[in-house]
């Protein structure tokens, strides 16, 4: 420790050149930094692209027009289609009449891990949800503006439907900006069926696919298959743009740790480099600190702590620089402003660990880049170096 | 008589130059006695800095013994005579190399981290080294702040804040003008009578004989003479040949 303020002064002894060293492993660490979230971030990107390899099919003439139900199962059957589930508009009011203020939906019980299992709903809800007649699913969204809690009972009037049901919350979705309500199909239909009325339509079907370099495909057989039928169908989804980079995005992946591999050699380099020229230029001083009684350990131990410092220094504001900046978007995307934007590229934000472990892989670049020069300055002949110089 | 501080044995210096020997120094023998100033003289090339890194165990002769202090300094490893020389040498050299980053206080304090002392003791050590070559107000200047002959003085405080036994100074007057250099010399006769330390110097000034107590000479790696200098505290001290 009483060494420190001596490899402090070391450090300064050439402003610029430090400066220049700093700045380069700082910049280099930024980088490293942001490469290390990639693969986090991609994974975390084409996971979601894999749970939205979700296709909607609805009649071409916009989603207000309905669909024979029959097509659901001509839909499931699509080469290449892991699940559907058929979804009817409900359209219930809850507090003022006439007025929907969350989109309420029937739907197939049985599909619905099947179809949305990215939403994450607990598979003990999802049992509930299939044997129970009752049940409904609410979306955390809507639970909290009306503050329900699960196993209250509530009643919707339907704006579509000359019913009004009342329901039983058996679970959430646990998604704070899901605001869907969702009842069984079957209930709607024996509520219907006691009217002497036939619940035979869908309003979307709703279709997961077990590939995301089948979307494509998927959709157009379906829009094929009911071409010049009467309820011609359109497909969409919002992701199939990203799926179609799944296959090179992984190979983007392994491009990126090799690059991050690059850049941290790099950085090496550049730190071993300054290490040697500021043990080359002051090898009469080493020999003369020898000279004076500073033994082989206490010399090495300053050269590489020199290089320690200036590499961890170096490195931690680059670190720190982009969870700064991480920090920002961060702050940006939460804010109601900023809204979703950022969405799936919030995987590919700074976190806290990423940075310790910038911080930790810039101290052992400046540990294994100040090794041999300090090793090599420790080890010189005294004598030999003295007489070089007089 | 007190057992000689430096006793030299029968020493030689081979150099390996590539497929050739140089003997920079042949069998010489030769004692100093503690608190004497000794000149260590001879033609460029005769083998003076290295008897003085012998004696300071920088070096290691290829036969003979060097013992200093009682110690045969052939039996110590590297980092021992290291530890060794940070407690009973201190060293002069002729272009003064002292730290450019360190203030005159902190090239005086360095000797100092070696030791169990703590930063006040240090520093007030360092002080009073530097009040002894009358630089204690000059400090906190940088060395380039100072003229080579108050570099100089730095140095010789640094030299001897640690208190050692033996003092070498390789050419301490080679780069300055008479007037400095008759105050180093003045310094280090001080520094040999006044406070009994032993101090070696290797110079080229022939004057400077008229300063020390004896004055060794060398040619071509071989002791050809001993005689007593001017200041004529030797009586008796040194021999010559094999003891
Ligand atoms: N490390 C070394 N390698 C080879 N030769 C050396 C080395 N050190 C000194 N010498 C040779 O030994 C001789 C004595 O050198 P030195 O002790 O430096 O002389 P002086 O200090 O009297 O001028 C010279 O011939 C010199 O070239
Ligand atoms: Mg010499």
């Amino acid at each position: 420790m009483k060494y420190l303020p001596f490899v402090f002064r070391n450090l300064f002894r050439n402003k610029l050149r430090t400066a220049l060293t700093g700045g380069a492993i700082g910049l280099a660490m930024l980088l490293v930094c942001f490469f290390m979230t990639m693969p986090g971030g991609i994974d975390r990107l084409l996971s979601e692209i894999s749970s939205n390899v979700r296709v909607s099919v609805h009649n071409k003439g916009g989603v207000v027009y309905d669909l024979p139900s029959a097509y659901v199962q001509r839909v499931r059957g699509i080469p290449g289609v892991a699940a559907v589930n058929g979804e009817v508009w409900f359209g219930g009011a809850y507090e003022d009449e006439g007025i929907v203020t969350f989109p309420s939906f029937a739907i197939d019980p049985d599909t619905v891990g099947a179809v949305w299992p990215d939403y994450g709903i607990d598979p003990l809800v999802l049992e509930k949800f299939r044997r129970q007649r009752d049940a409904v699913i609410v979306g955390r969204e809507t639970m909290k503006k009306y503050r329900w809690r699960i196993g209250q009972q509530v009643s919707l009037v339907s704006t579509i439907w000359p019913v009004t049901l009342a329901f039983k919350i058996v679970g959430e979705i646990p998604n704070d900006r899901a605001p869907h309500f969702w009842m069984q199909r079957e209930y709607l239909a024996q509520a219907l069926e006691a009217q002497d009325r036939q619940l035979d339509t869908v309003g979307t079907i709703w279709v997961r696919v077990a590939d995301p370099t089948l979307v494509h495909d998927v959709m157009t057989r379906a829009v094929a298959m009911f071409r010049n039928s009467p309820a011609e169908v359109n497909a969409e989804t919002e992701k199939s743009f990203f799926a179609s980079f799944f296959g090179s995005l992984q190979s983007f992946v392994q491009i990126i740790l090799v690059v991050t591999g690059l850049v941290a050699l790099c950085v090496l380099c550049i730190a071993a480099n300054t290490a040697s020229m500021a043990v080359r230029e002051r090898s009469r001083e080493i020999a003369v600190l020898r000279a004076i009684g500073f033994g082989r350990g206490v010399i090495f131990g300053m050269l590489v702590a020199e290089s320690v410092v200036l590499a961890t220094a170096a490195g931690s504001a680059g670190a720190l620089l982009t969870y700064a900046f991480s920090a920002m978007i961060r702050t940006l995307s939460g804010s109601s402003m900023g809204g979703t934007e950022v969405g799936a590229l919030t995987g590919f934000l700074v976190t806290r660990e990423i940075v310790a472990r910038g911080i930790a892989l810039s101290a052992v670049v400046g540990l294994v880049a100040g090794i041999a020069p300090a090793w090599g300055a420790a080890r010189r002949p005294v004598a030999e170096t003295l007489r070089e110089v007089f | 008589m007190p057992e000689p501080l430096i006793a030299l044995r029968d020493v030689s210096r081979v150099y390996r130059r590539g497929a050739d020997d140089v003997h920079a120094l042949e069998h010489v023998s030769l004692t100093i006695a503690g608190g004497l100033f000794a000149a260590l003289m001879g033609p460029s090339g005769s083998g003076k800095s290295t008897l003085l890194n012998l004696l300071s165990g920088i070096d290691r002769p290829s036969g003979g013994d060097v013992v200093v202090a009682g110690k045969r300094l052939n039996d110590l490893s590297e980092d021992a005579l290291a530890r060794w020389r940070s407690r009973h040498v201190g060293l002069i050299f002729q272009f003064y190399n002292l730290i450019p980053v360190l203030s005159a206080l902190e090239n005086v304090e360095l000797p100092l981290l070696l030791t169990a002392l703590d930063r006040r003791e240090r520093l007030a050590r360092a002080r009073l080294a530097l009040d002894v070559v009358g630089l204690g107000a000059r400090a906190a200047h940088a060395p380039a702040e100072l003229s080579g002959g108050e570099q100089q003085r730095v140095a010789i405080a640094r030299a001897i804040v640690t208190d050692p036994d033996l003092i070498i100074a390789d050419e301490p007057t080679g780069d300055l003008d008479a007037r400095n250099a008759d105050q180093i010399l003045r310094l280090l006769l001080e520094l040999s009578h006044e406070l009994q330390k032993t101090v070696v110097m290797v110079t080229h000034d022939p004057r400077a004989s008229e300063w020390v107590d004896i004055v060794f000479h060398l040619e071509k790696g071989v002791l050809k003479e001993t005689y007593a200098g001017g200041a004529g505290k030797a009586r008796a001290p040194a021999t010559g040949g094999p003891p």
